[in-house]
Order: structure tokens, then sequence, then C-alpha cells
């Protein structure tokens, strides 16, 4: 599906990633935790269609059970003693402590799957081209490395295999040691092309001022609008965080905040700012539809 | 190249300022503020918010010396070497050349290069295969293990020659890089540190980590010798060789 919030600019991109990443990080508390699981994953299927939904059920649903076994197995805190194992207590706060933070990283895990999807290496170095001008070139040439590489030593592989050398044939020894014939024979590929590449990038200017970053992204009214929504939410849960709306204690026992008028309107903005793209998907897609049954 | 060899000792002064600036004040600050603000995050907030600033001296340094375009190039190459070496070794599963090449880079190209070599193919190689809370901890790791290489051979301390590389090649990646891996694995999903969770990570993780140190010795052994030589007759080729190494030495 076409994705609204991929087309705004990368501040907004990664304003949003950032806050989204860490808030889901940090907050432990089960209504946080739920809003984000499940806005991680309208968000991914919305990015990545089927691919989504079976990274979801076969990856990450063991990863949820597993995580929320390991807790339980390990940590012996907590009032509640459900029921002895070899003289270990399993109580129910280090159950549902293993719940609450198999959720927690798995809902990372599945926002940093749409991080993948939405901020591509352009943008990233696009916004960081300004602050770490050496080290984002030195990005920017891995990237492209990295693929040039990987065709020439299949190149390399396939020449070898002409002469029997291939990592295909041979005890694991011997298939360890034509791998690294075809990898000594990439290096000296690769670095008498770099040095030809660094006296190109010299003689055409490298590190002379005005010089422009390749990718060009405007910053228009529709990214003004996203970043002054972004800032107002993020101060919304981050003054929530700070008048304990999110905080829970799990040991020795759970102890959590009850529910009032001003919880409910903290939730609404966590809620909001987690499903921000989608919104605007939405919103861009009913808007097309107006306008299309206008004609 | 001239120009870095020059301000050689000024270099030093301002990173060991830096990293005693972080490690002195902002890193107990942040586990002061942990501590008292956070409750059962603030054993993953801690770790990442050090590995972080570990990290930064490291890349401030380089981007104020502005370095030139033919170190930046082979820095990029030794990087993408690290990162596109699996497809070398497609056949053999979890066959990871990363740390070798990084050990690599460092003993020839000294600690400040093995460092950022580190860092970068681990940043890069989660595009490939994916970015995730972990990115951190690789980068650092990685990273950590370039620059220790890098000093160590420039201090004497360690010999370039093949068999006590590939030694610490696999203590390094036991110990560096299964050791803090697995720790940060720990912090990631559990909120208190315990010794048996930590032992089960470590228990659970020691396949894994065998494959990966074996895999870093055998390269090391084959590989350590000719690209040494390859990297040292492309230092003397275009003059990427700085006089300061044989005083250090």
């Amino acid at each position: 599906m076409r994705d609204a919030f991929s087309r705004c600019h990368p501040v907004v991109n990664f304003t949003y990633f950032t806050a989204v990443l860490l808030f889901s990080m940090f907050f432990m508390h089960p209504v946080f935790l739920g809003i984000s699981l499940a806005a991680s994953m309208v968000y991914a299927i919305w990015l990545n269609g089927g691919r989504a939904i079976r990274f979801q059920f076969l990856y990450m649903l063991p990863m949820l059970l597993l995580v929320a076994l390991i807790n339980p197995a390990f940590n012996h805190e907590g009032m509640t003693i459900l029921v002895y194992v070899n003289d270990n207590p399993i109580t129910l706060e280090s159950i549902v402590y293993g719940v609450a933070s198999a959720v927690m990283f798995v809902s990372v895990v599945i926002w940093f799957s749409c991080y993948n999807a939405v901020m591509t290496s352009d943008k990233f170095i696009y916004l960081f081209g300004r602050v770490i001008p050496a080290l984002s070139l030195i990005l920017s040439m891995v990237l492209r490395f990295v693929p040039k590489f990987k065709a020439q030593a299949r190149v390399i592989s396939n020449a070898q295999k002409c002469i029997g050398r291939d990592v295909s044939n041979g005890n694991l020894w011997t298939r360890a040691r034509n791998g690294v014939k075809i990898l000594s024979i990439l290096v000296t590929w690769a670095l008498e092309n770099a040095i030809e590449t660094a006296d190109s990038m010299r003689s055409r200017g490298y590190g002379l001022k005005g010089r422009t970053s390749f990718s060009h992204y405007r910053f228009g009214q529709r990214d003004k609008l996203l970043l002054t929504t972004l800032g107002l939410l993020i101060f919304c849960v981050l003054a929530g965080a700070l008048l304990q709306e999110n905080s829970i204690q799990y040991f020795p026992y759970i102890k959590i905040n009850a529910a009032t008028a001003r919880s409910v309107l903290v939730y609404t903005a966590y809620f909001l700012l987690c499903m921000l793209p989608v919104g605007l998907n939405i919103w861009e897609e009913w808007t097309w539809r107006r306008l299309y049954s206008k004609l | 190249m001239q120009a870095k060899s020059k301000s050689g000792g000024k270099r030093l002064n301002k990173r060991t300022l830096v990293a005693s600036a972080l490690i002195l004040l902002v890193i107990p600050a942040t586990i002061v503020f942990g501590i008292f603000v956070l409750n059962d995050r603030k054993y993953y907030l801690i770790s990442l918010l050090i590995i972080v600033y570990t990290m930064l001296p490291f890349f401030m340094v380089f981007e104020k010396r502005k370095p030139q375009a033919r170190e930046i190039v082979v820095i990029s190459v030794l990087a993408a070497l690290a990162v596109a070496g699996r497809v070398a070794f497609f056949m053999l599963p979890q066959f990871k050349p990363v740390v070798a090449l990084v050990i690599i880079a460092g003993v020839c190209f000294g600690g400040e290069a093995g460092f950022l070599v580190g860092a970068v193919s681990g940043f890069v190689s989660n595009f490939f295969f994916g970015q995730g809370p972990w990115t951190p901890w690789q980068m650092f790791c990685f990273g950590i293990i370039g620059f220790l290489a890098g000093v160590l051979v420039q201090k004497g301390w360690l010999s370039r020659n093949r068999v006590p590389l590939s030694i610490f090649g696999a203590l390094a990646t036991l110990l560096i890089y299964g050791g803090i891996i697995n720790l940060g694995s720990l912090f990631m999903t559990t909120p208190h540190f315990t010794w048996q969770g930590l032992l089960a990570f470590y228990v659970s993780a020691f396949p894994m980590d065998l494959v990966h140190v074996a895999s870093t010795f055998a390269v090391l052994l084959l590989l350590s010798k000719p690209m040494m030589e390859k990297l040292e007759r492309i230092k003397i080729k275009y003059g990427l060789i700085e006089p300061e190494p044989e005083q250090a030495l």
C-alpha cells in the first residue's frame, strides 16, 4: 500500500520514530504497552502487507512466548507465590512482568521493522549529512560498496568454481580455505578500486564549500503541521509520565494508579501519537476518494 | 594524512579530555538519574546510554579533524568488506568474518580506524539484516575490539603474527563480543539483574558463540598474513603511510 507518512520530510519521520521507540522501550504500564503493540502491528501491516502478518505470526509470537517464559524462570521476586518448581517459587508478579516485558520487546522489534521501511538510508544520510559529514559519507559509501562487493564476490566465486575451488565442495576446512581465498581476491580488487574512487573524488572537489546533497526534501506546510502535532502529543505524553500516569510497580506486589480523567487524556495522546502515520494515511485516502467522487 | 600525523599528540589529548568528562561527569549522572527516576527499565537505559557515551568521542574526534578522501574511502572499503565477507562463506552457516576483518583493520590502520570500521560495519550490516535494540551493542562490541587490536599492536603488547592474532581474535569474540551482547539481551528482556539469568543467557548462546569464535579464529589464521600484506602494499603504494607508527614502536 502507498504510505503517505513515508513521503513526509525526514525530520518528521525521524522525530516520530525516536519518540515512539523510546516510549515503547521505557513505558511498562499495560495500557501504554497495549497501545504501542496494537499501533505497531497495524502500521507494519499497512507498510508491508502480508509479509508483516507472516513475520508477526512466525517470529514474533514464538518470541513473545519465549520472553514471557524467561522471566518467571529466573526471577523469583513477588509476594503471590503460585507453585514451587525445584524449590524455586514461581510468582504471579514475575509471570505478569514476563508477559509485559515480552510485549514491550516484541512491539519494539515491530516498530523497528516499520522504521526500516520508512527511514531509508538516504533519508538518514540527508538528516545527518550536515552534523556528521565524514561519517555519513562513510555510511553512504559502505551502503553502496556492500552490494557491489557481493556481486564481485559472486563473480570471483564462479571463476574459482571453474578451477575446482568453490566453497560448495570439500570438507569444512577446505570450504573455509576456499572462502578465504575468495575474500582475499576480493580485497585486492576492492582496495585498488577504492583508491581510484578517492582520487576521483578529490579531483571533483570533495570537501569544498557549497556542495549539495543528492536527495532533496522540501519542508512543506503539511510537514510543519505534522511536526507541531507530534510536538504537542509528545509533550502531553511526557507531562503524563512526569505526573506518574504511566508508572506501575511490579515487585514485590503489583501496584497501579487508578485511571482518572487525566490518565484517559494521556492515554488518548499516546494513542494518537502512535497512530499518527495510519491516521494520516486514512485521511489521505478519504480526501482522495472525496475529490474523486466530486469529478 | 600529513595533517593527521602532525596533530597526533593533540588529537589523543582531546579525545582523552572528552572521554574523561563523559566518564567522570555524565556517566555517574546517568546512573544516579536512572536509579532515582526509573524503576524497572533502569538497567537497559543506563547501559544503553553508557554505550552511546563511549562511542561519541571517537565519532566527534573523527569529524573534527576533517579526514581526507583517501582515509574515508579506505575505512568504507574495510567496513563494506566486513559486511559483504559473509557472502564468500555462504555455504558455511553462521560463519561471520566481521570480527576478524575488524581486527585486521585495527592492526594495519591503528585503533581509531579499527573502531570506526567496527562500529560502521555493525551499523550497516543491520541495514541488511534489520535494525533493532541490539544495534548499539553490536556497534560498540565490534568497535571496541578493533580499537583494542590497534592499540595493543601499537603498544607492542600484541604481535602481528598470525597465531597470536588468531588467539586474540578468538578470546575477543568470546569474552568481549559474547560477553557484552548477552548482557545486552538480558537487559533488553528482564528487569532485574540476576546471576542465574545471565548464566542462562550465556549457556543458551554458547553454541552460537562457539561457531563465531571458530570462524574468527579460522579467518584470522588464514587471512591475516595475506590481507595485512595487501593493506601494507596499498599504504606504501599510495602514500597512506605515516611516520608515526615507527616512532611509537
